[in-house]
Order: structure tokens, then sequence, then C-alpha cells
């Protein structure tokens, strides 16, 4: 028997073999529980989810475990992880140069692609509501982008963003440029225009996702408010603030919470494009070259948790700030 | 209920059935998993067969694409398995995140028997306990592969860490200065040869850049060190105990190489050539000179030329790209894996070019190893080819060596080559923390 049928088999039959204690775990489960006392339902319903119980405890609780111990330990992937306290987070504190620039950089990008991508979706969200003809054409081509390959997008603006006249953005912003006696920047090669380059960019995926969501959340508003605001005599910016945002606050606020999280793990495009020598890093990329180029995976664990810590008191800040400004309409009726 | 709840155990109940059939076709007819472990399993287990036993089976990952996989299997590895009678060698490529992969595998236990590194990884992995000592197995095996001394001395380095032999090179391609016949004549000037310097190969350079064209290009790319080298000079000592770039001849061959780097008097701009491409430049027709590695080819290029690269102030030494195969540490049969890393590693001397043995490294090998497409152009270059391994040589590695090579990059090349500080006031300072990084 060729030896690849013969892999493949083998492989099989470890299939075969997690497949068999899987059934078997989720029978005793059920069994289990009905011995407790458990309604038959009830036991029925926890066996049945025991399989995807199982992945995410091996998937992703025991990594998230793993990955806090290994943020105590020195671990260089190769080797067995030593023990070494609270060394990894001090050195993120203040032993590591690099580390706070990356923080800054992403916490930045952060700061000005959510509002800004929140602010021009909701604005294109508000122009295609309005009775546009062939809405679904125009729902397709704003969220498009969302589902190009990270690769494809960062390739595409990198060509966008040369730094010579054939860049298309130098090309078209050339004479706003020479108004000034300036010339186009250099964008990815200049330290000080990356970060513009990369909030330019994320506009192009993120705007259009959010711009669909958006346009959701108004096709959802009740028509009658705004025929009641206009018996009343609310111009247009009075039925916006009055009635459009207050409705579209919960949308908002998902949106809001999902992009800190995107921003703050910004990943593919900044690894794909490369960036000008001894330039700060974005987080996520900083915390790849610690654990996968240089050996030091017990200190980007720690990197992975400060990350996390952080992108927890974003949220969290988020969540306690919308009682003051996101509009829900069962509470309204309490 | 009852009537439910059957429904709702059938699925699971008819997912397990059809694995059951599955797995008793698949393992009927007395079929057993292969010896020497199983995919995505450990590396190769067991003792070695008794004669005429089953083979052992080593598995093999390398970074190969599509076509290079193909090569390696019906060039390399269909030849030695037929031949050997006590193991078998399995590839298993993986061209994309290679060492991602090959980093958590190896962690997870699942690592390949035999993997290919380059050369800066190799010390990093012996250092870290990933790679078996190789020094007292190789000296058991009866292939010519294995016997050390037959190697480049300046290739062998690589696969050692503290004397000891982590694995065994199998390619090393000497830089050579490849160039445009066509660009050379339209300006009427001679094409290089073994008697240009660093001061006649500027000259020329800056003699070519007219009418859209330049005369050679660099932008970090040739790497610097192979210029400290030609100097007298070092990077990274051969005790690995010091990094001198800040010494008289570092400092002569940093002031030479920033005398071309991105300057529009010779060779391109950094803008131009994130434009247009650092390698595609030359194979459109719009650079004369361009420094490649032997096996490089250039599509849209009829002929290319190639000549050693030009003299420094005290040698020709070339930069020499050397990789190597490994074996993982875990590998139970030590004795029967170097056996079989020989043959493979002397199979591939035969289909790489340039093969690490001098013995190999003739035209008529090199010749006989270029797929027939680009045999036209390789042939005028074999001669400068053979005579740049005379001066090859691999960079001195140290365990932390990407951290090093990316210290070196942003704490003086990237400071010097932007004019943002001179090389003497930057060498101090890097080469402090460089040699931070050193064993």
């Amino acid at each position: 028997m060729p030896l690849q049928l013969q892999w493949y088999l083998s492989t099989l039959s470890h299939y075969v073999g997690a497949a068999i204690a899987i059934v078997a775990l989720m029978w005793l489960t059920n069994k289990g529980l009905r011995r407790l006392g458990l309604r038959g339902d009830a036991a029925m319903g926890l066996a049945l989810v025991v399989p995807w119980l199982l992945g995410l405890l091996i998937w992703n609780a025991g990594p998230i475990v793993a990955s806090l111990y290994f943020s105590f330990t020195d671990y260089n992937i190769l080797q067995a992880p030593k023990f070494v306290g609270l060394d990894n987070y001090e050195k993120l504190i203040s032993g590591d140069p690099n580390f706070w620039p990356s923080v800054r950089l992403t916490m930045v990008y952060a700061a000005l692609t959510v509002p800004l991508g929140l602010v021009g979706s909701v604005v294109a969200a508000i122009m295609l509501n309005q009775g546009v003809k062939g809405i679904g054409l125009w729902r397709t081509l704003y969220y498009l982008p969302a589902i190009l390959p990270a690769f494809v997008t960062a390739l595409l603006w990198r060509l966008m963003f040369l730094p010579t006249r054939s860049g298309l953005v130098n090309s078209a912003t050339e004479p706003i440029w020479s108004l000034f006696g300036d010339k186009p920047p250099g964008w990815f090669l200049d330290r000080d225009m990356l970060l513009w380059g990369f909030v330019i960019m994320s506009f192009w995926g993120v705007f259009g996702a959010n711009t669909v969501i958006v346009l959701a959340g108004l096709k959802n508003i009740p028509r009658d408010l705004y025929e009641a605001a206009n018996v009343d005599g609310a111009g247009v910016w009075a039925r916006v603030r009055h009635i459009t945002l207050p409705q579209l606050s919960p949308t908002l606020f998902y949106l809001i919470v999902m992009g800190i999280i995107a921003a703050v793990q910004v990943f593919d495009q900044p690894l794909f494009i490369q960036l000008p020598a001894g330039s700060p890093t974005f987080l996520n990329v900083y915390l790849y070259g610690q654990g996968f180029q240089f050996f030091q995976m017990g200190y980007a664990s720690a990197i992975a948790w400060f990350m996390f810590v952080v992108i927890l008191l974003l949220t969290l800040a988020v969540f306690r700030s919308s009682a003051a400004w996101v509009y829900y309409e069962s509470e309204a009726r309490k | 209920m009852v009537a439910m709840e059957r429904r709702l155990w059938a699925l699971p109940t008819y997912v397990l059935s059809v694995v059951l059939i599955a797995a008793a076709c698949g393992t009927g007819g007395g079929t057993t998993a292969p010896s020497g472990g199983s995919p995505g399993g450990s590396a190769a287990t067991g003792s070695p067969p008794a004669s005429g036993g089953p083979k052992v089976t080593f598995r093999l990952t390398t970074w190969a694409g599509e076509d290079e996989a193909k090569e390696l299997q019906e060039l390399v590895l269909d030849k030695i398995n037929a031949e050997a009678t006590d193991f078998e060698i399995v590839h298993e490529p993986a061209p994309a995140d290679y060492y991602t992969k090959l980093q958590t595998t190896l962690a997870g236990g699942t690592g390949a028997d035999f993997m290919w590194l380059s050369q800066e990884y190799v010390a990093g992995y012996a250092s870290r306990g990933a790679l078996l000592d190789l020094t007292e197995h190789l000296a058991g095996v009866d292939n010519p592969a294995a016997k050390l001394d037959d190697y480049f001395p300046g290739v062998i380095k690589p696969a050692k860490y503290q004397d000891k032999v982590y694995g065994l090179p199998w390619i090393s391609q000497p830089l050579v200065l490849y160039y445009n016949p066509t660009i050379f004549k339209a300006a009427n000037v001679d094409p290089p040869d073994d008697s240009w310097d660093w001061t006649k190969f500027r000259e020329t350079a800056v003699e070519l850049t007219k009418d859209g064209k330049y005369g050679f290009t660099a932008n970090g790319w040739p790497p610097i060190q192979q210029f400290i080298w030609q100097a007298g000079g070092e990077v990274i000592t051969d005790d690995l105990a010091s990094s001198p770039i800040d010494s008289s001849e570092a400092m002569e061959a940093v002031e030479f190489y920033k005398s071309l780097v991105w300057n529009e008097e010779c060779c391109p701009t950094e803008e131009t050539i994130t434009e247009q491409g650092f390698g595609e430049m030359f194979k459109g027709g719009n650079v004369a000179m361009f420094m490649g590695g032997a096996a490089d080819t250039f599509d849209g290029l009829d002929v290319v030329g190639a000549s050693v690269v030009p003299k420094g102030p005290k040698n020709r030494a070339n930069l020499s790209y050397v990789a190597v195969t490994a074996v993982n540490s875990a590998t139970e049969n030590p004795a029967l894996a170097a056996k079989a890393l020989a043959a493979l590693t002397d199979g591939i001397h035969h289909w790489k070019i340039v093969a690490p043995r001098p013995e190999l490294a003739t035209a008529e090998t090199i010749l006989a190893s270029i797929p027939a497409k680009w045999k036209a152009q390789k042939e005028g270059q074999v001669d400068a080819i053979v005579a740049a391994t005379e001066e090859m040589r691999a960079f001195n590695i140290i365990p932390r060596h990407q951290e090093w090579d990316g210290l070196f990059w942003s704490e003086f090349q990237d400071l010097v080559w932007h004019g943002k500080s001179t090389p003497s006031e930057a060498a101090p300072g890097a080469r402090e923390k460089l040699e931070a990084l050193l064993p």
C-alpha cells in the first residue's frame, strides 16, 4: 500500500478515536447529569454542547491559560519554559526601549481610526439612506473591500502610497503640496507619515463594513418618528440629533467596541508593509516578532496580556459611558 | 420527548457509524502504520531495522515551493529511497511561514527529522537544544557528503556551533557581479573583469549613469558585511566575542558603501527603488550592474554577463548564501539519521548550484545542474561563478543573530545611509548595543 495512503489511514484512525471519545463523553455527560437529577432535556442539551465546550477548552481557554503562564517564564519555544516571576513585565515597563513607542503608535492609530471611520461610515450610510436607486449595488460596492484578503489590500495601498509621482496618492496631491512649496511625502518610507498611511488605509476595509451595518441600523428606525418630527417642524439637523443618532446609538456602541478591539490588534497590513528601519511598529506585529523571530515567547506572552488589559480597560470605559449616550428603547419604556 | 431524544442522538450516532465504517475499510487487510511514526507525529522513533525489515521513515521539512519540491522529489529523494535499504525520506514542504511552522512543530514535539535552515538560524536552534549534535555520528558515515574536510572552509562554519556539527550545508551561492552587456556596449565601456577594484567599479557605475539608466544599485543589498570583509574588517569576530564595526577597516568600507547607496551619481534613489523594484530594475534593463547570488536568473534579459565582485583594499571576499539540512534532536535513530542526512545532502549537491564542495563546484557540474530554461543565460556566467567560490564565505553566526541583524540595521546602517549620522559617530554606540547580544 502506498505510504501516503498508509498515512492517510493512520490519520483517519486518529479522527475515529477522537470521534469515539467525544461521543462517549457526550453519552456519559447525559447519563451523569440525569443521575444528578437534571431534567432530561437539560441534560441532553448540555451533552450536545460537549463537543463545542471541548473545542473552547482545548483551542481557546487552554492557550489563554498557557500564555498567562508563559508570561511569567523565560520561554524560547524550543526549550521548556523557566519561571522568572515578573521579569517579563518589568522588561515591558522599563527595560525595552522599543515597547512604548509601539504602544504609542498603536494607541494613536486606534484614536484616529475608530472615530474617523465611524463618522465617515455614518455620513456614507445617511447618504445611501436617501432613497438611492440600486441600493443593493451600492451596499455591495461599499462592502466589497472588507472581504478582500489583507495581503491584497496592503499590496494595493503600498502601490497607491508609492513615494514617487507614480504613486496614485502623490500624483493626485502633488499640486496641493507644491502650493505650499513642499514635495509629496514618502508615506511608508517616512517615519512621520507612515501612521497616516495606515490610518487612511484602514478606512478601506472598516469604512465599507461599518457603512453597511450603520445602514441596517438606519433602516430600522421607525419612519413615524421622522413624520412626527416633520409635523413638529423639525429641521434636518434636529432630526439627525434627536432621532437618528439616539436610535442609532446601540449600533454605534457596537461599532466603537469592535473598532477599538480591531484597531489595537491591527496586524495584517503592517506585517505586509515593510516599515523604515528603526521606526516603531504596531503592538501585535512587535509581539509576533518577539515570539517567533527572537524566540522570546515568554516576553511576547506578557505583551499579549498587556494588550488584553488595555483592550479590556478601553472596552469597560466605553461600556461605563454608554449609560450617558446609548439609547435603548426597552429601557426608556420602564 | 423520547422520540425527540432519539432524533437528537441520531446525528452523532450516524457520524460515528460513518467514521467506523471508514476506519474498518482503512485498516483492513492487515495495514499497519508506517514504521517510524505517522504524519504529524514526532520524529522517527524505534530501533534501526534489522536486515530485510521495514525501513525507518525520516520526515524532511523544507521551504520548497511546488516546482522545487517536485524537483527535489524526482531528482533526489526517489533515487535515495530506491537505493536505501534501511530508511526512507518523506518530504513535507512548508513554503509559507516556514520558520513559524517549524518552531511550533518542534515545540509541540511533532517536528520533522530533517529541516532546512538558512545559515543564520543554525546557531540559534543548536544553542536552544533543538538540533542533534552530529559530530560523532557523521564520523562513521561512508558518504562523501559526510566528510567535513571536503567542504569549502568558509561555508562549513555556519553548520557548526561551539565546535560541534549540527547539519550539512547543501548549497553555497557566492555573490557575483552581474552586468547587462547591452548597456556597456551602448556606452562603449568595457565590462567588468577580475582586474576591477572598488575605485574602478565606482567610476564605471558613475560613467554608466545617464539617460535614465543607472550604473549600479544598492539599498542595503549587497550587504555591507562583504565590503567590510574586503577591507580586512569584521562585523562579528571569529570567536564571536566582539563586533568591531568602528574599526578603521570597517569605516573605510562604510564610507565606500555610502558613496553608492541611493546615490544618484551612480545608483537609483530609495524612492525609485521602492517604486520600480530592486531586482526588477536590473531585469528591466535600467541598471547596468547588480550583485546577486550565483543561482539568480533574470527574466526579460537575453544575455547577462557575470564577473567576480570587485576587489577591496585587502581581498575579494564575497558573501555566500549557505543553507543547511539539520537533524531534529528528538530523532531516536541518530546514527541512521546521519547516514540518511549524508545521502540526502549528497543528492542535493548534485542538484543545486553551487554545491558547497570544491570537487562539485566545477563549470561542468554547475552547467549540468542548470535547468534547460536558463542554460543559455547561465553558460556565460559559469567561469565567474566558479572563480567566486574561491573567496566566498558565510557570516559568523551567533544564537541571537536575527536580533543582532535588526540592530545592525536600525542602530547603524539606517542612520548612516539616510545621512542621520556619520559612520564614525554612529559606530561606537551601535557596537556597544551589538556586543550586548553576543554570546
